[in-house]
């Protein structure tokens, strides 16, 4: 069979050619919309970083992640595999198809079809080119490569554990075309390959192989017949495949390259939402990875709220308010998250778009705060903020007083007498405006008193302090958890502890993220910590308090916490110990009122002192 | 023929008078206590709602009904095993007692209020629980630490009870009344004294429990507040600032009190995880069924009394010992 055109045209290649136009045309349209409503800001970015060496890192991090799927390889090899095995393989069969066909026929110029079905246009064993190179056998391997993915995800999908994981992704329809299409591509196109080798006795040892196999086990004639309907089916089952992308899953596979490359260019999503979350919602593959992490999934079996399916929700136009405020925010689907979505963020513009189409939403509240007195005392450079939550655990309170006692430092009471909430529980539930307005009293209120350190009880003032209020960060004022105050106290000898006779197990509050090591440097000094050693990823689970909870109820929350009591109490501690007055009330309540004490850093250090 | 025995376990209001009424119909009961003495929570009261009655005056005629009858106190039970014609009690100690059935007459506990932290009970000096206001009028000397007469008293209603936040999701029955009788006590005990009480509903459902209420308001002064104390901090001079919603103005109020009151909830003591047998959602063990069963446990052999179940006042309680006697023998009879 020789080829009938310069273009090689064979009717069966349409239903692959009308995929391609396809996809590529929504894609392009998809695109460039999204960069056209790119907030004015983020486009400023994208032209002030295009042109450094934040480009080519982002090329680096393509390869790295959209082709090797490095963050799967290291959180789960044989995940890692699968997902490279499709992706890398996947790829170097078009690059390398390509330049088999440019090799062949002498011009770099030709329709991607030709390769896509090139045995099929050249059955015979091109002598000439394997002088230079035996393309086919290095095409059969890439196939063998694609084709062990595609096995490991039938598995996955038969038994999800095989691959080490729990839970595994519920589809929509489009997600099931593109997906049955996808896991029939390669073995259809396996089967067309051995057929035309084995009428042609042709191929390499894989294709030429099965070939042979099947020239030696059907008749000829059979053998002949099958041939152009196995191609036929191989190019309906792309084309197939091709229409569906854009609106299934697989549009993350030409999605997250934009998005790392905008990344890199330091957009971010924002509270408000932007038009940069669609790159982010829509590179999301649904992998599942983000399924078994979340405590609502592990304790209260809840399957339908996890970041995948809050994105797939929010993709497709159906996102309810339930699903979006049924989430803990603890960060455990972000962390995990191979494509790196910015979660949190998300789930926080979706509560955001639905506060604002209250009526409430942007009704003058708080207005009084601007007249508040001011209730805060002292006069020294370090200020002490203990927020709602620490005023309504007057312990840790006690506790901090006689520690600054302590160590001598002179302190401005912000709150002592009573003060105003940092404004996260106000943000978390959607309500900025309200948030703002908090925000703005309360670095006013640090601004007047010239501090230049400022200590909080309360890891969810922290984050606040940290990562939201702007302005505070421009004054230059020093923001630390008590856990991180305390550590430095003791590091530099301004406060002298001793050992006490207990055993503590310590828990990590989802909204101090990131500082493991202060707490555990403060409780070695003072008692026998029982968890030091833990791993990194193991260390946050949500006690099940947390604000950003907006719908399960107490049971719900005590349940959450009963896991992490068990787990901290099997260390052999006697006491359990945390970093957040929030922590301290839940696990307290989740540990029962007889048995186990729940406590917080600050006390146990006082009790040393 | 010989007695058959029957292991009394609790010596509280519901254990002294289920024994009185299981000798009388004719069984050889053995009361069992874990603390030295028998009596219960009700010989800690001072004073009891609605008449005023001495608490002592109950607890005498109860033990008066329940003298002769054989006793193990200072004897804690930590397991109640079904046998096949009887029941085994198994004490802490390692003791065994052995009894044809057994009534579980185990009470309550007192919900202990460090839980709710943001009250500052055992931080803040003057912050005190109801048990410890009736230690008060026991001795006869209502006062702050420093020893001075309070002038102004707040108490707290539903302190661990209706409360998810600390897992006490019941309603304790008996302190709204009680909170009414401690406060009108209070004005009889501290002349001029100014008590205010928040609640969050007033249940006064008994016979002459809406008349307290009503006479404590109109005789004593007593004033109420509908809004549940959210915060409470101890000025330089030991005294307790609240914050609080007076949730029928609708404002948020801010005041100042010598002594803050702390009306702590009934519940479940420890033995109802331990003894094996079922358990209702609050905790309490389980009846056989809430409406004609209430006095039998699901499992065979052992029967139930008292607060053992619930929250419960003295008088239903006594009913429930008198019933379990009367069921107990008609079980045993067939």
């Amino acid at each position: 069979m020789q080829p009938g055109s310069p273009w090689f045209f064979d009717p069966f290649v349409i239903p692959f050619t009308v995929g391609v136009i396809w996809l590529f045309g929504a894609i392009l349209w998809k695109w460039g919309r999204w960069f056209v409503s790119l907030p004015a800001g983020d486009k400023a970015l994208i032209r002030h970083n295009i042109l450094s060496a934040k480009s080519l890192k982002a090329l680096k991090e393509v390869v790295l992640e959209c082709l090797i799927h490095r963050k799967i390889w290291k959180t789960n090899p044989m995940l890692g595999f699968m997902h490279m095995s499709l992706a890398l393989g996947w790829f170097l069969l078009i690059v390398v198809g390509k330049l088999e066909t440019s090799t062949y026929i002498q011009d770099p110029v030709n329709p991607p079809h030709v390769h896509v079905f090139f045995r099929y246009f050249f059955p015979e064993e091109p002598a000439s080119y394997v002088r230079h190179f035996n393309y086919a056998l290095l095409m059969d391997c890439l196939l063998i490569f694609v084709l062990c993915g595609v096995a490991l995800a039938w598995g996955k999908r038969a038994y999800s554990r095989m691959m080490g994981m729990r839970r595994t992704t519920r589809h929509t329809p489009f997600d099931r075309i593109a997906l049955s299409a996808l896991w029939l591509i390669f073995p259809l196109r396996y089967i067309a390959e051995s057929v035309t080798c084995g009428v042609h006795d042709s191929g390499s040892f894989f294709t030429g192989g099965t070939g042979d196999l099947l020239a030696s086990a059907v008749p000829m004639g059979m053998l002949s017949a099958l041939e152009y309907p196995a191609w036929w089916a191989y190019s309906i089952v792309l084309g197939l495949f091709f229409v569906a992308l854009p609106y299934s899953r697989y549009m993350h596979i030409f999605t997250e390259v934009p998005l790392i490359f905008l990344r890199a260019y330091r957009l971010k999503a924002k509270p408000e939402g932007s038009s940069f979350d669609n790159f982010q919602i829509q590179a999301c593959s649904r992998c599942g990875i983000c399924l078994d992490p979340c405590p609502i999934a592990a304790d209260l079996n809840i399957n339908h709220i996890q970041a995948a399916y809050f994105l797939r929700d929010r993709r497709y136009g159906h996102l309810t308010p339930q699903v979006a405020d049924t989430c803990l925010m603890c960060g455990r689907c972000a962390e995990a998250c191979p494509v790196g979505i910015e979660q949190g963020t998300l789930r926080l513009s979706s509560r955001v778009a639905f506060a604002r189409q209250t009526s409430s939403y942007n009704i003058p509240r708080y207005e009084f705060l601007t007249a508040a007195e001011d209730r805060s005392e002292g006069t020294g450079k370090v200020g002490f903020f203990a927020g709602c939550m620490t005023q309504l655990t007057p312990g840790v309170l006690r506790a901090m007083e006689k520690i600054f006692a302590a160590a001598g430092v002179d302190v401005w009471w912000a709150d002592r007498n009573g003060g105003v909430c940092c404004g996260r529980p106000m943000r978390l539930s959607g309500n900025l405006p309200a948030a703002k307005k908090m925000q703005d009293y309360n670095t006013e209120l640090f601004r007047k008193h010239h501090i230049t350190t400022l200590v909080t009880g309360c890891p969810i003032c922290y984050k606040s302090f940290t990562e939201e209020y702007g302005e505070l960060q421009q004054t230059g004022i020093r923001v630390l958890h008590h856990t991180q105050y305390i550590a430095e106290l003791i590091a530099g000898g301004r406060l002298k502890t001793s050992v006490v006779q207990t055993s503590y197990a310590y828990h990590d509050p989802c909204e101090l993220r990131g500082i493991y090591a202060e707490p555990r440097y403060v409780l070695s000094h003072v008692a026998t910590l029982t968890n030091a050693e833990s791993r990194e990823k193991d260390r946050v689970h949500c006690c099940g308090g947390s604000l950003a909870n907006l719908t399960l109820d107490t049971a719900a929350q005590t349940k959450i916490g009963t896991t992490v009591v068990r787990n901290l109490l099997a260390t052999g501690a006697e006491t359990i110990v945390t970093s957040c007055p929030q922590c301290k009330k839940s696990l307290q309540r989740s540990a029962g009122n007889d048995r186990t004490r729940v406590v917080d850093i600050a006390e146990a250090v006082a009790e040393a002192v | 023929m010989t007695q058959e025995r029957i292991l009394v376990i609790g010596g509280g209001v519901a254990g002294m008078q289920a024994a009185a009424a299981l000798r009388e119909e004719g069984f050889e009961p053995f009361i069992i206590e874990k603390e030295k003495a028998a009596g219960g929570h009700v010989a800690r009261w001072d004073r009891l709602f609605p008449t005023q009655l001495r608490a002592q005056e109950v607890i005498d005629r109860l033990s008066a009904g329940a003298e002769g009858i054989g006793s193990a106190t200072g004897c804690e039970i930590v397991s109640v095993l079904p046998e096949a014609d009887g029941v085994t009690a198994i004490a802490a100690d390692g003791q065994r007692f052995e009894g044809r059935a057994a009534v579980v007459a185990t009470g309550f506990d007192l919900f202990d209020a460090r839980f709710k932290e943001e009250y500052g009970y055992g931080m803040y000096e003057n912050v005190v629980t109801s048990a410890e206001l009736e230690r008060m009028f026991r001795e006869g000397r209502v006062a702050m630490r420093s020893g001075e007469a309070p002038k102004r008293v707040a108490i707290l209603h539903c302190v661990g009870s209706r409360d998810e936040k600390v897992g006490q999701n019941h309603c304790s029955k008996v302190c709204c009344i009680t909170g009414i009788k401690q406060a009108i006590e209070l004005t009889e005990a501290v002349p001029g004294v100014q008590v205010t009480n928040f609640y969050m509903d007033l249940r006064a459902f008994g016979n002459g429990y809406e008349e307290l209420y009503r006479r404590s308001q109109v005789e004593h002064g007593v004033t109420y507040v509908r809004g549940r104390i959210s915060e409470a901090g101890e000025t330089l001079d030991k005294r307790i600032q609240l914050k609080v919603e007076d949730t029928l103005v609708g404002r948020p109020l801010r005041l100042t009190v010598d002594m803050l009151v702390l009306l702590v909830g009934m519940r479940a003591p420890g033995c109802c995880s331990s003894f094996g047998l079922p358990t209702q959602e609050n905790g309490f063990f389980a009846p056989r069924d809430p409406y004609v069963e209430t006095v039998a446990s699901p499992v065979r052999g052992i029967y139930l009394a008292g607060t053992a179940t619930g929250p419960k006042t003295i008088g239903e309680t006594v009913n429930e010992a008198l019933a379990v006697a009367r069921r107990i023998k008609r079980d045993l009879a067939k």
